[in-house]
């Protein structure tokens, strides 16, 4: 389960704002893509974006602009070194390129059909997409090394593949080039969608506007009126001290965090639509500190029975058999990240404090792909230990509070929150 | 009172800095040269400024790194990820023994506790235990695949060629030797004997580089019976030791300290205790525990024992055979043995087949055996032959071996003929060693084959007769290692499963034993969980004395002490190295010895007057007997005598042992740990030692109270008068702070305390405490949590010493709380003094403010640093850290918490099974760590805990009282019983 991109709907964008000096060299880097863009078709590294960050940049799902649409990039973060093991022969640039093309219908197929990539995307999605990824499809296809590309694409082959294949043929010569541009997926990762937010554009937008202001009120002097210059640059760093401010916040906070994971696995479809209780696969979340990932055995408890999904047909499911044989436990993207230095335990509130799942998680049954639904911090779990109550007075553990016990015989308090009980000790959570 | 504590000898000297503004020059110039040696100069500070500012800003930037969560393919159902399971297993290394428990964290072993079951250790451990989970992650030193000549090689070559040299010297009549150290596994005795059976010209040779040979054999002369009893310390009301080390090292320090604590415990109920009389000649852990110690070089210690011999043989009229005089009156200590008959107990360190002859004749006289020595459950410890192993060197430089196998024994390194023995080992056609880590004797052999660890292996061990405890596997073998047995199967043709083996012979031999279960297999589940089995199995033995025997004892005596040398050295275990065999362990290497406080060395020695004599300063080179080892004038060592400590000196260790002290095993001859010091002379100075101890210093204060029991009878506030002062003047215009639900408080006896320093190991183990090398420790940085304090009283050369184990006093009106300027400290409701290391900006201030100096600056990352190149600087030696603990980064103060993720763990524990917590739920590392059981935990607000009790004791005080610092943390005054001099 390699090269799997990584949507993200949220990333801190601090660094612009402290160092304003970048804005011009982006500025001009945008205008060369773009110009690049133009005379070329490929995607090209940027190497300011290298030089940034080790991690490329993503955008907040809500500022997502059809403009993002033409900054594609790759994203180096998936560009691993690693030994490549598919090889199953050498391609050319040129036929891999050509691949490309045919996958997503620049080039036409001699059969006439439609191209793969109306249904197989080649690069991480905001809105869930059912059926199986290019980069899916060329690791099924690298693992076995018997079958043809044909017949990987009719695996494992159901009444709705067949429907949906139908009457396709592809020729030997558009096969090696669909294997080229495969082995090139399996190397490289796939294409990662690269937006810039509204909020950006705003922020840089406004810091050249700034940039002209001062220009034009020291030097060049084409606006008479000091007071157009003043306003822009008052306007200017009230708007970027309340986004620096608001970034800073959420500095390292990842709400709203929903990245694609290794299966296309719905809770809606299980927590929601089959009500399973949360606690069938997550089992041990009232006795320890996590509340457990289940394993691939859990998983086939019900799909060895169930082995075609309603929305995906059977090619997710079928990763479940895969990392079986495989030996290799499926690896999940967590959603749900505290800092190392705290400490929290899942028991602690499922079992002793009796919180329900969507108390934190959101109602994670209505959600196709989970989602970080709270923020996660600091605040926020402190808000909750202040005011809402606990289990006081049915466990006999709280006995030894004698206090509390008497001002809720003399009716002075009506319930004892875990703040009150030590919930807001430093060492309850940091240790 | 009077007495007067001083921590090191400087202090005793005249022109001592005592003022403290010339301490602060010192301080001053400790700094400034160490500001020399970086030399950063302020444009340093801001360029580095500048790239932290920078790089700060890019990384906060980028995003969040991607985490994943994998589970498992396939849950083992047993197996909760996150939640601690816990094993009974055994540590049974050589001679030592301890029964444990061993915390696992998702599939490794993260911690050794003791386990309460067993009869035998009662839920104690010791240092070496302890530190042994760090062993199994040693990445460097562990021998990783079985290799020929240094290149990998499969298990079934490495059989087959075994085999063939077996079975070829059975033709030829040449000899086969496995050496092996004492073992204590009945199970693997039999396979042993089993192969043996197989391969005629196998000979196995059990050798210990510590020998308790004389004690055997002295058995077998005296009584015609060769045992070593068990001694039973908790009986004895008059305890005399010669040179034994019984707290610390000597036999089963972990069982003995136990033992001993009992009767050294006063209470209200029980106001008697034991008087305990040590002759020794370097100051031990079990000579600071003494009422009355007696510094003598071992010549001296041998006329005593004469003495003492022939005044208890006249008083019980038997024939008198003329010894030397002693200088120590041995007609009272004969008198008081005699007038404890039955109630005291003599032991003696020395392996000397003569001396213990006539320790066992005075004990018989004093009526021990059946009372305080217990020889019908003699202990499986000690079976070394040290005759048998030098025939063997010999045999193999004659070319008489074909085959020598090494088992888990290190000769090479330990042997005092180990160049001999190397040079011998070269004419054998085969040389195996089966070793779990790098060592001196694997380095020479032909073929290393990788042993588990001992907690990759199933085992047992019998420690004494009837007392079995049993060894499981926490996890699956690290590296490509077999379990040494299970290699002994392999070359018997069986199946090489060891497990199998284990079962079947406990089903045929212990099984039958017992008649509480009728099935095996709910026997084996049973004992197997519960660690341990206590059968009613007896050697019957008979003891009638042998007289002439010991007349013949006292002749040859006699000529020793005659021909005695003005100046002789002694050689010691100490509670961290022992014997040397687990030096390759940083925590172990960083454990300050209890007495002097060395860490990451071995010295010699010597006693003050005997310095001056002969113009050795502190920290001067001197050489003698062919050894060249830095000195340390060491109060209450006797004089013309030099201490060594063994263990030191690795060559083929690892990167935490190897070149750290000085080999002193040359010195051994024939399993005698003393003898003469020849050419003694100083050839250098100036050497510096990594020491904890000048600093932490709170002389002139009520620090330790102490008295004696004669006044402990007459009033239980004896030593703690000034208590009523304090509390008379007690006053605050604040209100007090008030503690629902809990008030954690710890109570620490210091009567009952040995000084063993195994809680230091177990609080770093359970606390994630960095290592962090001589050279730190040098600049006082050391990270314990808790450390020993150790305190001199009274004379120079045979000082008292007390011990106090000193932690976080989690004050309830803490000074560090009020000045640390971003609330990184801060009091919890439940009385805990709390550090949020993600708080804390390092100003050090609450550390400044601290009067009792516990807390710890992490002045580098001590993680992933290779400047710190121990166990936290590779992926498998960060295995062992606890992941209830953060690992604390640069800059932040840290120390003791109570062990709050296991007060955390005990509340949610009982919350989640909706009862009230009881008292002994919460039990923090140093406590369960502890032998003797000195330490005490619990909630003040439940009114029958046990430290709700312990602190309404007479003699319970609070450290540095008069501050008002109102700390949770109690003493009890340590009570010694010296004799009346009435």
């Amino acid at each position: 389960m390699k090269n799997i991109p990584q949507k993200r709907t949220k990333g801190p964008y601090l660094h612009a704002y402290i160092l304003p000096s970048l804005t011009i060299g982006l500025l001009a880097w945008i205008a060369v893509f773009t110009l690049s863009s133009f005379s070329n078709s490929e995607p090209i590294n940027s190497p300011s974006n290298q030089d940034m960050t080790e991690n490329a940049q993503t955008a907040p799902d809500d500022t997502l602009t059809d403009a993002a649409d033409t900054i594609a990039q790759e994203d180096e973060a998936q560009v691993d070194s690693e030994e490549f093991p598919y090889d199953r022969g050498d391609y050319t640039s040129q036929q891999t390129r050509r691949g490309e093309r045919l996958f997503k219908g620049l080039l036409p197929f001699e059969s006439g059909q439609h191209d793969c990539s109306s249904c197989h995307y080649t690069s991480a999605q905001e809105e869930i997409n059912w059926n199986p990824a290019a980069w899916e499809l060329a690791e099924v296809w690298a693992e076995n090394p018997e079958y043809s590309l044909e017949t990987t694409m009719n695996q494992p082959l159901t009444a709705r593949l067949m429907e949906d294949h139908e009457g396709m043929t592809i020729t030997r010569e558009e096969q090696h080039l669909l294997e080229a541009y495969y082995t090139h997926l399996l190397k490289e990762g796939p294409d990662t969608l690269q937006a810039y937010p509204i909020r950006a554009f705003i922020f840089w937008g406004l810091g050249f506007l700034m940039l002209l202001a001062i220009i034009d009120l020291i030097f060049t002097r084409v606006i008479k009126f000091k007071g157009v210059h003043i306003l822009i640059l008052f306007a200017g760093i009230a708007v970027h001290g309340q986004f620096a401010m608001a970034e800073a916040q959420n500095l390292g906070r990842t709400q709203g965090y929903a990245p694609d994971q290794p299966i296309k696995f719905s809770h809606l479809i299980h927590a929601g639509e089959n009500d399973i209780d949360c606690n069938y696969c997550h089992t041990i979340s009232s006795k320890s500190l996590s509340a457990g990932i289940p394993s691939n055995n859990t998983c086939l408890n019900c799909h060895n029975v169930i082995q075609e999904g309603t929305l995906s047909g059977q090619f997710e499911i079928n990763k479940i058999h895969r990392a079986e044989e495989n030996g290799e436990p499926i690896e999940w993207i967590r959603v749900h990240n505290l800092p190392d230095h705290s400490f929290f335990s899942h028991a602690q509130h499922v079992n002793a404090g009796q919180l329900e799942c969507t108390d934190c998680h959101g109602d994670v049954e209505t959600m196709h792909i989970v989602k970080q639904e709270e923020d996660l911090s600091m605040g926020w779990c402190l808000t909750c230990h202040r005011e809402n109550d606990v289990d006081f007075l049915d466990n006999p553990y709280f006995e030894m509070y004698e206090k509390l016990h008497d001002k809720i015989k003399s009716g002075e308090i009506d319930g004892v929150t875990a703040a009150e009980l030590g919930g807001e000790d430093c060492m309850s959570c940091h240790y | 009172m009077e007495n007067r504590y001083w921590q090191s000898i400087q202090e005793t000297k005249e022109g001592y800095k005592n003022k403290p503004e010339e301490r602060e020059a010192s301080m001053i110039e400790i700094l400034a040269n160490e500001s020399n040696e970086k030399a950063a100069s302020r444009r340093d500070f801001l360029k580095w400024c500048g790239i932290s500012f920078f790089s700060a800003t890019v990384i906060s930037a980028c995003e969040n790194p991607v985490k994943k969560a994998i589970p498992y393919l396939h849950q083992p159902e047993t197996l909760t990820p996150g939640k601690a399971h816990w094993y009974a297993s055994t540590f049974a290394e050589g001679n030592h023994f301890c029964s444990v428990l061993v915390k696992s964290r998702d599939g490794r072993p993260i911690k050794i506790e003791g386990n309460d079951l067993s009869s035998y250790t009662r839920g104690g451990t010791s240092a070496i235990a302890q530190a042994s989970v760090l062993s199994l992650y040693d990445d460097g030193a562990r021998y990783k695949f079985p290799q020929k000549n240094s290149g990998k090689v499969s298990w079934e070559e490495a059989d087959r060629e075994i085999i063939k040299t077996l079975q070829q010297a059975e033709e030829s009549g040449q000899k086969a030797i496995l050496v092996t150290p004492t073992l204590l596994s009945p199970s693997t005795k039999a396979l042993i004997k089993e192969l043996e059976e197989q391969y005629s010209a196998l000979e196995t040779i059990t050798w210990d580089a510590i020998s308790y040979e004389a004690i055997r054999q002295a058995h077998a002369e005296t009584f015609n019976q060769q045992i070593i009893p068990d001694y039973q310390f908790q009986k004895a009301e008059l305890i005399v030791s010669f040179q034994a080390d019984f707290l610390g090292t000597w036999l089963a320090p972990v069982t003995f300290a136990n033992r001993y604590a009992q009767t050294r415990k006063v209470s209200e109920e029980k106001k008697e205790m034991s008087r305990h009389i040590q002759f020794e000649a370097g100051l031990s852990v079990t000579g600071s525990n003494a009422d009355e110690r007696i510094p003598l070089k071992p010549s001296s210690q041998l006329e005593v024992i004469m003495e003492l011999y022939n005044e208890m043989a006249s008083l019980t009229g038997r024939p008198v055979i003329s010894s030397p005089g002693s200088s120590y009156n041995t007609k009272a200590l004969a008198k008081d043995i005699l007038s404890k008959k039955g109630k005291a107990l003599v032991v003696c360190g020395h392996n000397s087949l003569e001396v213990q002859m006539l320790i066992n004749a005075i004990n018989h006289m004093a009526g021990s055996y059946g009372n305080t020595l217990d020889a019908t459950h003699p202990l499986q410890m000690g079976m070394g032959e040290q005759e048998k192993m030098e025939n063997f060197i010999n045999d193999l430089d004659h070319g008489l071996v074909d085959a020598v196998l090494f088992y888990k024994t290190n000769p090479l390194y330990n042997h005092p003929q180990a160049e001999k023995l190397k040079t011998a080992l070269g004419k054998a056609k085969l040389s195996v060693a089966f070793a779990t880590a790098k060592n001196e004797t694997a380095a020479a052999c032909q073929y290393i084959l990788p042993d588990n660890h001992y907690l990759e292996s199933w085992s047992d061990a019998s420690p004494r007769i009837g007392h079995y405890s049993l060894t499981q596997p926490v996890m699956q073998p690290v590296f490509n290692t077999r379990q040494f047995q299970a290699g002994l199967l392999a070359w018997l043709d069986k199946p090489a499963d060891f497990h199998q083996y284990l079962k079947q012979y406990w089903e045929q031999n212990i099984f039958p034993n017992q008649n509480q279960y009728a099935a095996f297999k709910g026997f084996w589940v049973n004992t197997l969980q519960a660690g341990v089995l206590d059968l009613k199995q007896e050697a019957g033995i008979s003891l009638s004395l042998n007289m002439s025997k010991v007349a013949d004892a006292i002749s040859r005596l006699k000529a020793t002490t005659q021909q005695a040398a003005e100046i002789q050295f002694s050689l010691y275990e100490n509670v961290a190295m022992h014997d040397g065999a687990f030096a390759n362990n940083p925590w172990l290497q960083e454990l300050p010895d209890p007495v002097t406080k060395v860490t990451w060395d071995n010295f010699a020695a010597v006693s003050p007057v005997f310095a001056e004599e002969n113009n050795i300063n502190e920290g001067d080179i001197i050489a003698f007997n062919g050894i060249q080892v830095p000195a340390i004038i060491q109060p209450g060592q006797a004089y013309g005598s030099i201490s060594l400590a063994m263990g030191y000196g690795r060559s083929h260790a690892g990167k935490a042992a190897d070149g750290v002290g000085v080999n002193v095993f040359s010195l051994t001859d024939k399993g005698q740990f003393v003898g003469k010091v020849t050419g003694l002379e100083v050839i250098d100075r100036g050497y510096e030692f990594a020491r904890t101890q000048t600093h932490h210093s709170m002389e002139g204060r009520h620090i330790v109270r102490e008295s004696t029991l004669d006044k402990y009878k007459e009033d239980a506030r004896a030593g703690n008068e000034i208590r009523d002062y304090h509390l008379k003047h007690m006053t605050t215009l604040y209100p007090e702070q008030d503690f629902e639900g809990h008030h954690w408080v710890l109570m620490v006896d210091l009567n009952a305390c040995t000084g063993c320093s195994t809680c230091v190991i177990a609080c770093q183990a359970e606390n994630n405490t960095p290592v962090i090398g001589r050279e730190e420790v040098k600049r006082r940085r050391i990270m314990h949590w808790m450390r020993i304090d150790r305190y001199y009283t009274g004379d120079v050369e045979n000082p008292g010493v007390v011990f106090q184990p000193l932690m976080c006093q989690h004050c309830d009106n803490a000074p560090c709380e009020n000045v640390c300027p971003v609330a990184a400290t801060t009091h919890s409701g439940e009385g805990i003094n709390q550090i949020t290391y993600n708080r804390c900006v390092g100003t050090k201030y609450c550390m400044n403010n601290c009067p009792y100096k516990v807390r710890r600056f992490n002045w580098f990352e001590y993680s992933k640093n290779k400047k710190f190149d121990y166990h936290m600087n590779s992926d498998l030696g960060r295995m062992v850290l606890n992941p209830d603990v953060t690992v604390r980064e640069r800059g932040v103060v840290e120390k003791c918490s109570f062990c709050i993720q296991r007060i955390q763990e005990g509340k949610l524990k009982a919350k989640t099974e909706r009862r009230q917590l009881k008292d002994g739920d919460v039990v923090p590392a140093c406590m369960g760590a502890c032998p003797s059981q000195a330490l005490v935990f619990g909630d003040l607000n439940d009114k029958d805990s046990r430290v709700s009790q312990l602190i309404k004791d007479p003699r319970n005080y609070h450290l540095l009282e008069e501050l008002h610092t109102l700390p949770t943390v109690g003493y009890l005054t340590k009570i010694r019983n010296p004799k009346n001099k009435g």
